[in-house]
């Protein structure tokens, strides 16, 4: 339970970083924080006390492993959340070449 | 379960570290560390597959983020707009946090899943696909939509680097 | 047949031949496109043929059973949304033949265009919760980088904050379905449904349900979470707009909340009400901030804000006439809300201009006779206009409001109608009528192309004729039952349709 806690605490300050910071490369960074606070979860969500690694052995039975499932969707989140990732930082680069500056206050052409 | 609330203590430090600091640098090597910390995490909770791929895609992300900031001047960032902004995000994370604590309670505790089809997964994964690796067996065979779906964001997010990356937008001619 | 996945790999087939053959082939990436678009209508309707005949498609994905593997789903209520998506679709990437020319690299916006197409039909077709993030996801990232294809500072501007309020989206709804995991052990939508329905209410089931509110409100563009549509709409590319309020709005936030609150938690009267507000706040905002713009897109952009508020009101009342008038009005928003969008491109392609006020005496019902009697068309059908197709299905939402005693709320749907009159009339008016001659004079840079106005004129069409949808007795009617029922049979039905056909 108090794993769980912390876990979100990390999401919440990942979710604080993009609301607060003025930084495109803060905010980016705190969307990655949040990215890694919910693969976790997941993560925590399947693991079982005295669990063994999803992977069979040749000579015995095993009983006791943690759930497969989660991990397996981790593995394709970890993709996704880096494909947007790139994506993002792909265009803060862009915004930097034009408004030569990463603030995001500046940055406020589109108004209405 | 002693090593999971330090890593996680190790991680929030560095998340925070991250967060607050000046330098640009010194922020993208402290989400670095979460990054590998994350990594120690998974090995603790037996998912070696995850660990490695974790690694990986950490590596990748920081060596894209430190060359969008590095020739840029190490620009700082400035203390933004205070007061009322700030009381407001901490009052909406206070409230999802509490929310998110009466939810919690209410799931299964840490350390004893309920398996649903976790069940036929691990009975008869072998005798179904052959494989001795469970998540393989599940992201290759099982779920393989998935694997396509992953692959195909890859394919767009790197057409749309493509796209975003031209020089020349417009064509004079019309 | 197992027709259902080819709708995912034929797009995605067209992107990787047209990354292939870019070099080579310069031309040949609209030909594949447009060749592509028409065969997933083709599959669309002949899935949408059988389901209306009462046989719903589905399609286990690797021959696995439905609970182990994953499972295409096509049943009233996603074919009914495929036929929209894919003829939308269509008509986009027809008209981008002659508008694409303005701009560079074009087989980069064509394979986005065809890779956000494979995420969508991904989404509306797929039954497993964690496969339909996968294909959001796909059809998000293609958008980001959509709105930025004009590579100018508006345009990267807001694509940043556009991705950045999406990802945190896509951040609640990924911790949503872990909730979801560990509370019901399962990631198949039918298979939890079934394990909620046996395990009552819970505390974990209303905090995934703000969660998902929160999340797909987002990509809905629901007031108070709409505030990145319109900087994102007035500084793409015009068919960017079309595609995204035809389609994706509609596909990865309205049909997911239905598929979610109506068929996998089960619908209680707080979340209806909670759509009621929801809907209501969208309305009035949507309408009361389009009356100040001036960007023509931007305008149309809070028009389909306060659309979108319909189409929730209906869901929200909950009757079974408001959910066929909720659909239908989906059906309409989609093609003249694409027509409207489209119109704009035209504008933006013949007299160089997107600004309003600058716009006036253009008169563009005289020089570009189908962009301006379009235009007609479309405003008309959003208005509410007798006897276009968008005056019935208000009228069918306003007569469900009555009928469940919510006086109140009909009254104000009502009164957005008339503000909705009022804002087009006023700002389309000067453009389509006006004349200026002299030095004031707007003039025709180009002569509009027959591939645009073949696009126009097959989307207004629908705006003319949506209304034989009511008609007993006809395929669309039929349709438009399947979808309504299947989303008044909630959670039993989706299983059913699931477990039912794999026997």
């Amino acid at each position: 339970m108090s794993v769980y806690v912390l876990c979100f605490i990390l999401f919440s300050i990942g979710l604080y970083c993009v609301l607060r910071k003025r930084n495109l490369i803060k905010i980016i960074i705190g969307i990655g924080i949040m990215e890694y606070a919910v693969n976790l979860f997941f993560i925590l969500i399947g693991y079982r006390f005295e669990g063994r690694s999803p992977i069979y052995a040749h000579d015995k039975v095993i009983k006791n492993m943690v759930d497969p499932l989660p991990q397996a969707v981790v593995l394709t989140s970890i993709v996704i959340g880096l494909s947007v990732t790139l994506m993002l930082i792909a265009v803060a680069m862009r915004i930097y070449e034009r408004y030569k500056t990463f603030d995001i206050t500046k940055i406020n052409r589109l108004k209405g | 379960m002693i090593e999971i609330h330090l890593i996680l203590l190790f991680m929030i430090t560095a998340a925070v570290i991250a967060v607050e600091v000046k330098d640009l640098l010194s922020s993208v090597v402290a989400i670095g560390s979460v990054g590998i910390g994350l990594s120690l995490a998974f090995l603790v909770l037996k998912a070696p597959d995850l660990a490695i791929m974790q690694l990986v895609v950490e590596i990748l992300s920081l060596i894209i983020l430190v060359r969008a900031t590095m020739r840029k001047d190490l620009p700082f960032s400035i203390s933004g707009r205070w007061v009322f902004n700030t009381f407001a995000t901490i009052f909406f994370l206070i409230v999802f946090l509490t929310a998110a604590y009466i939810a919690l309670k209410n799931i299964q505790s840490f350390g004893n899943p309920v398996l649903g089809i976790s069940k036929t997964y691990i009975d008869k994964g072998m005798e179904m696909t052959g494989a001795s690796n469970v998540v393989a067996a599940i992201t290759l065979n099982f779920r393989s939509l998935d694997s396509l779906g992953e692959a195909m964001a890859l394919l767009t997010s790197v057409i749309g680097i493509l796209a975003v990356a031209r020089r020349i937008g417009y064509n004079k001619r019309s | 047949m197992r027709l259902a996945q080819y709708l995912i790999i034929i797009p995605l087939a067209a992107a990787f031949v047209m990354l292939l053959a870019r070099k080579r082939f310069k031309s040949s990436s609209d030909i594949l496109a447009v060749a592509a678009s028409l065969s997933l209508t083709v599959i669309s309707f002949v899935i949408a043929l059988s389901t209306a005949s009462g046989k719903a498609v589905v399609n286990n994905v690797g021959n696995w059973p439905p609970k182990i593997g994953i499972s295409l789903v096509a049943d009233g209520l996603s074919s009914f949304m495929l036929v929209i998506a894919n003829f939308i679709t269509l008509v986009v990437s027809v008209y981008s033949i002659a508008y694409i020319k303005k701009y560079t690299d074009k087989w980069k916006y064509y394979s986005l265009l065809m890779l956000m197409a494979a995420g969508v039909n991904g989404v509306l077709a797929t039954s497993d919760i964690f496969n339909l993030f996968i294909f959001m996801e796909i059809a998000s990232i293609a958008v980001y980088a959509l709105v930025a294809f004009g590579t100018e500072r508006e345009a990267m501007e807001a694509s940043f904050k556009y991705a950045v309020m999406s990802t945190v989206a896509s951040s609640f709804i990924l911790m949503g379905i872990a909730f979801l995991y560990s509370y019901t052990s399962t990631l198949n939508m039918a298979d939890m449904a079934i394990v909620i329905a046996s395990k009552g209410p819970s505390k974990v089931i209303a905090f995934v349900s703000v969660l998902f509110l929160m999340g797909f409100g987002l990509k809905a563009a629901l007031v108070p979470f709409h505030a990145w549509l319109p900087d994102a709409y007035s500084s793409a590319p015009a068919t960017i707009p079309a595609m995204s309020s035809g389609v994706l709005i509609k596909s990865l936030g309205v049909y997911v909340i239905i598929r979610i609150f109506f068929n996998v938690f089960g619908i209680t009267q707080e979340v209806l009400n909670i759509f009621i507000t929801l809907a209501v706040l969208s309305m009035l905002t949507g309408s009361i901030m389009a009356f100040g713009q001036s960007n023509i897109k931007r305008f149309f952009g809070y028009s389909s804000i306060s659309q979108i508020g319909y189409i929730f009101l209906g869901l929200g009342i909950g009757t079974p006439m408001a959910i066929a008038g909720s659909l239908f009005h989906l059906f309409n928003h989609s093609a003249a809300k694409s027509l409207l969008f489209l119109n704009a491109g035209d504008i933006e392609t013949n007299f160089k201009k997107t600004d309003l006020n600058k716009m006036s005496g253009a008169a563009v019902l005289a020089r570009t006779p189908v962009c301006g009697y379009t235009n007609l068309a479309g405003m008309f059908s959003i208005c509410g206009v007798p006897p276009f197709a968008g005056f019935w299905s208000k009228l069918i939402i306003i007569l469900a409001c009555i009928q469940a005693r919510r006086p109140f709320v009909a009254f104000i749907a009502v009164f957005v109608s008339i503000l909705t009159i009022a804002y087009y009339f006023r700002a389309m008016t000067p453009v389509l009528f006006g004349e200026k001659t002299g030095e004031a004079a707007i003039e025709l840079k180009n002569k509009p192309s027959l591939t645009m106005n073949l696009a126009m004129i097959a989307l207004s069409l629908i705006c003319l004729f949506g209304g034989v949808l009511l008609l007993p007795n006809n395929i669309g009617n039929n349709l438009l039952n399947c979808a309504r029922s299947a989303i008044e049979n909630g959670c039993s039905g989706y299983a059913a349709i699931l477990f039912g056909a794999a026997k």
